[in-house]
């Protein structure tokens, strides 16, 4: 039995637009999906924005009733057997909020202690050592509404660990976060995944679901359009190469223009300050160098390089729907 | 099971304690005195020269009346806060994400919030009274806490119920604005009962505090807590069965908003 389960999830929102002449518009945010987390594995949910990972969670931690289809966490059903779900996952998302502003980190951890039923004779060395895995003893009598973003996330997920749960859903949970918290924070969650704890995660980092992940399933508009491990998922766009051209001032029209020329898998373009970097995956073989400058006649262009595709290639890959 | 009951216990005990030290909104000083000591005393003040200037009525009718309904304003408002603060923090999505069940989750918000409106009530009357003159008998000042406890209660079970609005709609502080209005004016606070239209009264009789003050001015007259016994007990039955209402709709409505997913729109 799998410790995670969804099948053939599917949810849709009803959204109402005006205030005398309402329309009504129904929106599928998840649209059959299914996958199987095991025992001790570190799952990624990557996805764009609005792919549909936040909806998929929140049907796993029963939050939302899935519309059709069904899950279950430890072969307890999301819909039937709430309860018994809930016992057994910790719920972690990023952001600022999610704390009582006006109680201290250690106010905040206790009040759920409550919620989860850890006894009281455990609560104090229970927090007390999750207050040192997420580096914030010593700060814990402080109103949380002090805390920074990174202190902030710390602090969720001690929560989120507070009754010792088998399986975790870290939703974005090192979203915003500077460099260095994000790393202490992926340094905690290999911990976690070290301790035998089943993790469903969702980033937007590819690194980090390469660094941290076992396998990834990777969500486009609600439907699943690839599983596998960060390795198998590399292959789709190995073989080829990826040619990164610095751009200024960049239209869309030649962003289409290269993504038609014969040998180009896909285009997309990434901001990195003042400049627009084309990004454009070569199929194996291909020579589009030319090709692809003479699709930017007019364009200010900088260095132009090529290097071997990366996870976020084939991630750009499959959200881009090429 | 007796691990349970102990969870159960602990939530309704110290995790009520600990939800309203973060929810409720008015426990500085400075928000507190002015919102829940002054301004009820205001409203008595207000009321009880308007019935002098119309010669009707006693200071003490409006002292008590006045001093017990106020106690509506912590009851609905922070109770409702209990749940619709959540969303402003963002914490209702976890808080039902957890195992906890939701009487005790609920009710033990509910405890420190009678504690409140008892003594904004209690307050309210003794600080009323010394400023108007009006006297009350040392003897009924026990039986008079007991009442304006039982007030606290039923009102906070229709706050219970207002609460649970909080899980589908972001503007609880809207219905507990017009749910006091309707308590000033359908509860016998300021004009008798006698003197309302029929039907009134009749919803009157029907809401929390309209028995509870008839039977503070009762005993503030002189009556006995035994000749009051039946308008407690009235007052006691409505505060459970608005509780009851709120805690039926509270499981309704966060069915309804995993359903209609509404649990965490801000």
């Amino acid at each position: 039995m799998s410790v995670i389960e969804a099948r053939d999830l599917r949810r849709s929102y009803r959204t109402r637009t005006g205030l005398w002449k309402r329309e009504k518009k129904v929106v599928e945010a998840v649209r059959g999906v299914s996958f199987a987390v095991e025992q001790g594995e570190l799952f990624g949910l990557l996805g764009p924005n609005a792919a549909g990972k936040t909806t998929t969670i929140k049907m796993l931690i029963t939050l939302l009733l899935p519309t059709s289809g069904s899950a279950s966490v430890l072969g307890h059903d999301v819909v039937d057997d709430a309860r018994e779900v809930r016992r057994h996952i910790g719920y972690v998302f990023g952001g600022d909020r999610g704390l009582y502003e006006r109680l201290n980190a250690l106010d905040n951890l206790r009040y759920f202690a409550e919620l989860y039923g850890v006894p009281a004779r455990e609560q104090k060395q229970r927090i007390g050592a999750l207050l040192e895995l997420v580096g914030l003893t010593g700060r814990e009598k402080e109103r949380t509404e002090g805390f920074s973003r990174g202190m902030r996330q710390r602090l969720h997920i001690a929560r989120g660990l507070l009754h010792d749960p088998e399986v975790l859903f870290l939703d974005e949970p090192t979203i915003g976060i500077d460099p260095v918290g994000a790393r202490e924070l992926r340094a905690t969650i290999g911990t976690l995944k070290g301790q035998g704890k089943t993790i469903l995660l969702t980033t937007h980092y590819m690194f980090e679901a390469d660094e941290l992940c076992d396998r990834i399933a990777v969500i486009r508009a609600g439907e699943l359009v690839a599983e596998g491990t960060p390795a198998t998922l590399k292959q789709r766009v190995t073989g080829g190469h990826v040619m990164e051209v610095e751009t200024f001032g960049m239209p869309e029209s030649a962003v289409a223009a290269v993504r038609s020329l014969a040998g180009v898998s896909t285009a997309a373009v990434e901001e990195r300050g003042q400049a627009q970097v084309l990004l454009v995956q070569v199929g194996p073989g291909a020579e589009v160098t030319s090709a692809v400058l003479g699709c930017l006649g007019g364009v200010n262009v900088g260095r132009v390089s090529s290097r071997e595709p990366t996870l976020e290639d084939a991630y750009v890959e499959l959200v881009s729907g090429q | 099971m007796s691990g349970d009951i102990t969870t159960s216990l602990r939530i309704f005990f110290v995790g009520g304690l600990i939800s309203f030290r973060a929810l409720f909104n008015w426990l500085s000083p400075w928000i507190y005195i002015p919102s829940l000591l002054i301004a009820p005393i205001f409203q008595i003040l207000l009321f009880a020269y308007i019935g002098r200037s119309a010669g009707i009525e006693s200071d003490a009718f409006f002292v008590i009346g006045n001093a017990v309904q106020y106690s509506a304003i912590p009851c609905l408002f922070a109770m409702a806060n209990t749940i619709a603060g959540e969303r402003s923090t963002q914490t209702l999505g976890i808080v039902l994400s957890t195992p906890a069940r939701r009487i005790p989750l609920f009710l033990g918000r509910s405890l420190p919030v009678v504690v409140n409106g008892f003594f904004v009530s209690m307050f309210s009357l003794v600080v009323g009274s010394l400023l108007l003159g009006v006297t009350i008998p040392r003897s009924a000042w026990l039986p008079l806490a007991l009442v304006v406890a039982v007030a606290a209660m039923s009102c906070t079970g229709l706050g219970l119920t207002n609460a649970a609005l909080g899980l589908r709609v972001r503007e609880t502080a809207v219905l507990s604005n017009v749910l006091f209005g309707v308590l000033l004016i359908f509860c016998g606070v300021n004009v008798s009962l006698d003197a309302l239209p029929d039907w009134m009264a009749a919803v009157g009789s029907w809401l929390p505090l309209t028995h509870a003050i008839e039977a503070a001015r009762e005993l503030a007259a002189g009556d006995t807590l035994g000749s009051v016994a039946g308008l407690i007990g009235r007052e006691v039955g409505l505060g459970m069965l608005y509780g009851g209402v709120g805690l039926a709709a509270l499981r309704w409505l966060e069915i309804e908003g995993r359903r209609s997913a509404t649990l965490e729109v801000q």
